[in-house]
Parts: structure tokens; C-alpha cells; sequence
């Protein structure tokens, strides 16, 4: 039992570890770096603003606030996906058992440990993107990110994507509309 | 005798953790920059973005930029500008996770501002 004592205790630093916050020593920036295509060139009053929240209303984008003196639209997309990896590591506690037989009724508190099923684990998540849009006088910048949350609202993952594929696609979609208007 | 030492051990580090853990308000950094209002939300606004943060609100009446990076555990920075003497008056904020971030961390993007606005851009 001695050594079962021991093996907490050497555990013990690393829990309380995971209960710190490490202070960063500088500002966080997105990696990679948002790609090159999010930053384009225009002439002054060549993109209409009107013109980029229509191309972001028809991509399922909902606007959450503009700033027209600015230039600046901030939209997000909120769609249903599966997260599949979602293995708990930690073992889930739980249980209580209600039970009554032949004129006597009894309660307990069972203790059951389970980990989450092997392989098939994927469960319904909600996948949020969010963009912000600068049309500026010589240029057009967007930045992206993307966050998983699972089906209890809990941050799963969350990284910056501000990359090509996507700005290529919304510059090919805004540019399309000023060419046939 | 060990094992009264180690006991000693993590609660002294568990004490670290709980003297960072108040929920002081955010301390900002100030300065002056050139360049008017909009100008400085203008080059904040692509500083941010450079960054690759999302900007999620921006007013120029307000004279207010709040962004996002989208990497664990969540990054927020709020700028609030207003107009001075002799260019503009920029109050700084961070926050990691809802925590407040020490001022210092902000300053390289102060000076990153500043010169920019002052290169006339």
C-alpha cells in the first residue's frame, strides 16, 4: 500500500502543473502565418463592402458587425459536423442505484469506471468559423479561424485559418460580382 | 519524514498557482501614436490581421478594435483609441483564456504601431 502512496506522490507535481497557466513571453500570433492570399491588392472604391457581405451572406456567413467608415465585416458560420476524436481520456466516475425488493428498500451508490468505446468514438460537434474582412484604400485583408465545439458546448479545438484555399475562393467570388454585376 | 517534504513541496507550488489566479482587471498599455482616429484603427486593424487575428467588432465613432486568435486557450486583444493633442491616444488590452495578460507582452505591438503610423502609411 506504501508503494501505492508513492506513486501518487510522484504524480503530484505534474498534477499540480496541470492546474497552472504559463504565462506566454510574447504576444501569440496565428502559425503558419496567415497565407499571402488573404492580403490583396484593389483600387480605391473597387470592392464595395455591400459587395463582400453578399459574398459571405451566400457562403451561410452571418454577419456580426461592419463598420462602414472602416471597411471592416465580421461574419461567422456555425454548421453541424462529427468530431472524431472524441475519446475521453479521462475515465468517467458514476452511478447510483436505487433498488427495493420483498418490503425493503435500499439505495447505494455504485462506482462504475468506463472509458469512452475504442475506434468508433465520434460524436455530433458544432464547427464555428469566423472571418473579418478590411477593404482598405489599396487593399483587401481577411483572417479566418476555426473552432470545434462539442455537444456540451465545451471548446474541443480551435486553431487560426486564414489560409489560400479560402481566400483564394472569397477574392474569385468578390471579383466575380464586380466583373457582371 | 520525505513525504512530510514533498507535502510541503506541492502545497507550495499549488500556492504559486492560486497567487496568479485572482481575476484582476486587464492592465492596459497606453501611449500616443500619430495619425488620426481612423488611421489608427486602420493600421491596428491590419496589424491585428497581419497576425492573423479576427477582428470581431470595430467602430470608428468608438474608436474601438476587439480581436480573436483562434489558438488554445483563446487570445483576445481590445484597442480604444481616442483622439489627443497630437495624434491619437491607444489603450491596449489582452486576455489568455479571460485572463488578463501582463502589459509588457503588448508593448513590441505598441512600438510596431507607432512606427508605422509614423512612416506616413
Amino acid at each position: 500500500m506504501a508503494g501505492g502512496y508513492w506513486k501518487i506522490l510522484s504524480m503530484a507535481p505534474f498534477l499540480a502543473l496541470v492546474g497552472c497557466q504559463v504565462t506566454p513571453t510574447r504576444m501569440p500570433e496565428a502559425e503558419p502565418a496567415p497565407a499571402a492570399a488573404c492580403h490583396w491588392p484593389v483600387n480605391e472604391g473597387a470592392v464595395p463592402l455591400a459587395r463582400v457581405v453578399e459574398v459571405l451572406e451566400s457562403r451561410d456567413f452571418l454577419v456580426r458587425d461592419t463598420d462602414t467608415s472602416l471597411g471592416f465585416v465580421s461574419a461567422e458560420r456555425a454548421e453541424r459536423t462529427i468530431y472524431h476524436n472524441a475519446v475521453d481520456p479521462e475515465p468517467r466516475f458514476g452511478g447510483f442505484l436505487f433498488g427495493g425488493s420483498g418490503g425493503h428498500v435500499s439505495s447505494g451508490v455504485g462506482l462504475g469506471i468506463g472509458f469512452g468505446g475504442g475506434g468508433a468514438a465520434s460524436e455530433e460537434a458544432t464547427r464555428i468559423e469566423r472571418v473579418s474582412v478590411v477593404v482598405g484604400g489599396e487593399s483587401v485583408r481577411v483572417s479566418r479561424d476555426v473552432q470545434l465545439y462539442d455537444w456540451r458546448g465545451q471548446l474541443r479545438q480551435s486553431r487560426t485559418a486564414s489560409d489560400a484555399d479560402f481566400c483564394h475562393e472569397l477574392r474569385d467570388a468578390i471579383e466575380a460580382g464586380e466583373a457582371s454585376p | 519524514m520525505r513525504r512530510g517534504v514533498l507535502g510541503i513541496a506541492l502545497i507550495l507550488t499549488l500556492g504559486g498557482c492560486a497567487s496568479m489566479a485572482p481575476p484582476t482587471p486587464a492592465e492596459p498599455v497606453t501611449g500616443t501614436v500619430p495619425g488620426s482616429v481612423a488611421a489608427v484603427l486602420d493600421e491596428s486593424m491590419a496589424l491585428l490581421m497581419e497576425r492573423g487575428y479576427v477582428v470581431r467588432h470595430a467602430d470608428g465613432d468608438l474608436g474601438r478594435v476587439e480581436a480573436v486568435l483562434g489558438r488554445w486557450p483563446g487570445y483576445r486583444v481590445r484597442l480604444e483609441v481616442a483622439s489627443a493633442e497630437r495624434g491619437s491616444h491607444v489603450e491596449m488590452t489582452a486576455l489568455r483564456g479571460g485572463r488578463p495578460l501582463p502589459p509588457h507582452l503588448l508593448e513590441p505591438w505598441m512600438m510596431a504601431l507607432r512606427s508605422r503610423l509614423g512612416r506616413g502609411g
